[in-house]
């Protein structure tokens, strides 16, 4: 009722049309299918050369298993690529490999590629069943890919992706089956004329991936302007024994009703979101050209070698649709097909919608290849300012705003054309098509998306060379370090030879020598000790020199003291702290908790240490000196300068005094530990180095080097 | 009176505390423009800001040390970037290179080559494989096109050679806005 009424309407406002289906946007072209269809099919035809292309696909280059000179059979693997995305290239007759070399492609670029050039001996001797199949349907996706694969099956509806990598690996995953008879371009009628000799072949092919994959329903989606194909699919489909698996759909004719999402559209309702793949809504589409070599690779192991070519344009007198073999060269098919004129215009591959003119006229078919149009060129028309009438957006199937698109990527904004989804264009065409100015709309985005894409790979490679760079200066930083640390070792190690000999040549006095040395950095200590003592403050003499005491690193001379560090520092702070208290009120009370032990403990130990005799005279020597001083009231200054004076005078009594009596004192009293410790600690690592560089001298080298290094 | 200044004793207390700890908490690690600016330095490490690389270059401009239109490789647009990140007027380009057609990079003539090592020394990216008098070769896809490589050769066997584009890298060409169009299809059916 309503498609009826839009059918009426569309005949008084032909884009009423736009409603019967039921994405958005499309056109209705001048189809031209009848030129092609019109004819009867070309008898197969062997050309004197065939280009093999190593890569008919997305992805990557085959390589060449096969070198010149062999003959091969027809069905022969002759490249395959065990890298990654890619899909191996059989021989599509026999005959003798005459090169391997770089020939023209069929691509817009022009660029050259590698190519397997085949010389038929019109034999046409073939390897029957060379994928060794047994002919039933595999039970499970994993099998089935793998045998698409060694098939070399790739998308033929121009798509050129490998189909196996398509198939989802387990079963279940896809519950509706799409297959793609929609064949919207003008001219092209191959597909159509597959779909009316072959029905069974894509059927067949259907229910075997179906089966495989674990399928519910397959539905064909059929344009309406094709009804001899939708009739015989009908009758293939009647034949099964379960005709209700397949549902064969006449669609409304419209450009781009073929495309993969506009018609999984139309077929289910479904909208395949942006960025997602059918496959993930449990979808699968192929085309029929697909199914019916899927067939045939599984029914008869025989690999993708030749496929329906429309052969067709104003500009021939005979155009046709011919099973080509894949490597055949246009202009051998163009031939036949007796052109108006001489071929002196660039022969177009795909519709008129979406294909690319040649660069060259000698080029192979490939895979994807499904018409060679030979349009005599069009007067060029002049492209004209966007008057901003809004066409394109209308006519546009996935809903952009090619207008935007176009002034962003006119004046290189390519971020902004990205953020308004370039990346979603199909590159149909329909813009470019209705466009009354003229702009080449789809050449636009097509530069837009190359550029963004370069662009990222440009970063990416930026990316790189930093992290490369950086890893060059880390890795010659960490060397040289290296190389420091080798030499310093070096150096050490020659050092310390020399020391053995000469310790060697003076043989045991060496740690006799060694104590007194050490001896006379106590006495240093000691009196870098007093000196503080005297500097800082009069009041505080016996304590802050203990203080002092423990400051003092000069001394130091065994690894034990380190350990006993953190006494010290308690200790240290203890005194500090009780100093005052120590020289005014001796029975002072906890003033923090934590601190409570610690600073009695000093104060015991000040106060036992006053009482001591030998330590009593020193600090009494000391403090009725600095009682002197401080008498006078005399400034900072003389007071040290002073202080210096009386050190000097007694250091040597000091020295001898200190390193006697501190001993007894530590005997004494437990509590003085905590100031004596250092000092014996300092005599007896004296002692134990001198005893350690004995015994080291003894021992073998390396342990030589270990102890030396620790006393270092 | 009393209350209002007491008030906003109390604000000021309470943000003055809050900026300290934010002042800690998020305090910045380095100079974050450095960075900014070496990310979009074009990272061929060529020298040819006079800095040892690109880093140098964008902590020195970070500093305000140098000019902001140092970058060869980066051109013009590189320029406007610094300029915008910096805050800074946007200078010309002091040299303009030819305007090189693409990427380039080096190719070691492997006949000539007798292995000296100096090139994978002289190499920012490590893109030169080889060793001690043996024959070495560049890694296409790492070379940057710095041309570091070319000077220290002792036997000029190192050329740089323009990326022939592939079926890979190959996109289309912008379409020419004054040019006429020829459409495959005639319009309006």
């Amino acid at each position: 009722m309503k498609t009826g009424f839009f059918k009426f309407l569309a005949k008084i406002y032909p884009m009423a049309k736009r409603r019967l289906y039921r994405f958005s946007g499309g056109v209705f072209p001048r189809y031209n299918k009848s030129l092609s269809k019109q004819h009867p099919i070309h008898k197969s035809f062997i050309p004197n050369e065939l280009i093999l292309p190593l890569h008919q696909h997305v992805g990557v280059e085959t390589e060449p298993k096969v070198q010149v000179g062999d003959k091969v059979l027809k069905n022969q693997c002759l490249a395959e690529s065990k890298k990654g995305l890619s899909a191996p290239v059989h021989a599509p007759t026999s005959g003798e490999i005459v090169a391997i070399e770089n020939r023209t492609l069929p691509h817009p670029s022009g660029l050259t590629g590698l190519c397997i050039v085949l010389k038929p001996d019109f034999k046409d001797e073939a390897i029957d069943n060379i994928l060794k199949t047994d002919g039933k349907t595999p039970s499970d996706p994993k099998a089935l890919k793998e045998l698409v694969y060694r098939a070399g099956i790739v998308g033929m509806g121009g798509a050129g992706f490998p189909t196996f990598a398509k198939i989802p690996d387990e079963k279940g995953k896809i519950h509706t089956l799409l297959v793609n008879g929609a064949e919207c371009e003008p001219f092209i009628t191959c597909d159509d004329i597959l779909m009316q000799t072959h029905p069974k072949d894509i059927i067949h092919g259907a229910i075997i991936v179906a089966e495989a994959l674990g399928c519910e329903r397959i539905i064909c989606g059929i344009e309406d302007n094709k009804p001899e194909a939708i009739e015989s699919m009908q009758a293939a489909v009647a034949e099964l024994d379960h005709p209700n698996l397949v549902e064969i759909q006449p669609v409304p004719t419209v450009y781009p009703m073929g495309g993969q999402k506009q018609l999984t559209q139309q077929l289910t309702g479904i909208e395949v979101p942006a960025h997602a793949h059918a496959v993930d809504i449990g979808l699968l589409m192929m085309n029929v050209a697909t199914f019916a070599a899927i067939f045939h690779a599984v029914r008869h192991g025989k690999p993708l070698t030749s496929r329906y070519v429309t052969v067709s344009g104003l500009g021939l007198n005979h155009p046709f649709n011919i099973e080509a073999l894949i490597g055949t060269s246009f202009e051998d098919l163009v031939e036949l097909a007796e052109p108006k004129t001489k071929l002196n215009y660039p022969l177009v591959q795909g519709g008129p919608m979406m294909g690319f003119e040649m660069p060259n006229n000698h080029v192979p078919v490939i895979k994807t290849t499904n018409c060679i149009l030979a349009n005599p060129p069009k007067p060029a028309e002049m492209v004209m300012p966007c008057i901003r009438c809004g066409e394109c957006m209308d006519a546009c199937p996935v809903n952009l705003l090619p207008q935007q698109l176009y002034w962003h990527a006119r004046s290189h904004e390519f971020d902004k054309a990205e953020k308004l989804n370039l990346f979603d264009c199909i590159e149909c065409g329909c813009c470019s098509f209705v466009c009354p100015s003229h702009i080449p709309l789809v050449q636009y985005y097509r530069f837009a998306k190359g550029e963004v894409k370069k662009n990222k790979q440009e970063t990416l490679a930026t990316q790189r060379a930093k992290e490369r760079h950086e890893a060059k200066l880390a890795r010659e930083e960490r060397i040289k370090q290296e190389r420091e640390a080798k030499l310093k070792a070096k150096k050490e190690a020659v050092k310390r030879k020399a020391a053995n000999e000469a310790e060697q040549e003076a043989s045991t006095p060496a740690p006799e020598q060694k104590a007194p040395s050490s001896a006379a950095a106590a006495a240093r200590a000691a009196a870098a000790r007093k000196k503080a003592a005297q500097s800082s403050d009069a009041t505080t003499t016996e304590s802050t020199a203990t203080s002092e005491d423990e400051k003092q690193p000069g001394a130091p001379l065994s690894a034990r003291e380190k350990a006993i560090a953190a006494a010290r520092k308690r200790a240290e702070a203890a005194t500090e702290k009780s100093e005052p208290q120590a020289a005014t009120n001796p029975a002072m009370s906890a003033r923090g908790k934590a601190m409570a032990a610690a600073k009695k403990r000093a104060q015991a130990a000040a106060k036992k240490s006053e009482n001591t005799e030998s330590e009593s005279e020193t600090a009494k020597d000391t403090s009725s000196h600095t009682a002197e001083v401080d008498s006078p009231e005399l400034d900072a200054k003389t007071r040290a300068r002073l202080a210096a004076q009386k050190r000097a005078q007694e250091m040597a009594a000091k020295r001898q005094m200190q390193a006697d009596q501190t001993e007894i004192s530590a005997q004494e009293e437990n509590t003085a530990k905590v100031e004596e410790a250092p000092v014996v600690d300092k005599r007896q690592a004296a002692m134990e180095a001198a005893k350690k560089r004995a015994a080291a001298r003894k021992k073998p080298l390396p342990d030589n080097t270990e102890t030396s290094g620790s006393d270092s | 009176m009393i209350s209002a200044i007491l008030i906003f004793l109390g604000l000021a207390l309470v943000f003055g505390l809050l900026l300290g700890y934010a002042a800690v908490r998020f305090k910045v690690e380095g100079n974050p423009m450095a960075d900014q600016i070496d990310n979009i330095l074009p990272q061929t490490q060529c020298g040819q800001c006079g800095f040892p690389g690109c880093r140098p270059y964008a902590e020195a401009l970070a500093n305000g040390d140098s000019e902001v239109n140092l970058c060869v490789p980066g051109g013009h647009e590189v320029m406007i970037q610094i300029s915008e990140i910096t805050n800074r007027e946007p200078k010309e380009m002091e040299e303009v290179p030819e305007v090189a057609e693409g990427k380039i990079v080096a190719v070691i003539d492997e006949d000539t080559c007798i292995g000296c090592v100096h090139c994978i020394k002289a190499c920012p990216v490590d893109a030169i494989v080889g060793a001690t008098k043996l024959m070495h070769t560049v890694i296409e896809s790492e070379c940057t096109g710095c041309e570091k490589c070319v000077p220290v050769c002792p036997v000029d066997c190192i050329t740089m050679i323009p990326v022939e584009p592939t079926l890979q890298n190959w996109s289309w060409a912008e379409p020419d806005p004054t040019a006429n169009t020829r459409p495959l299809i005639e319009k309006f059916s």
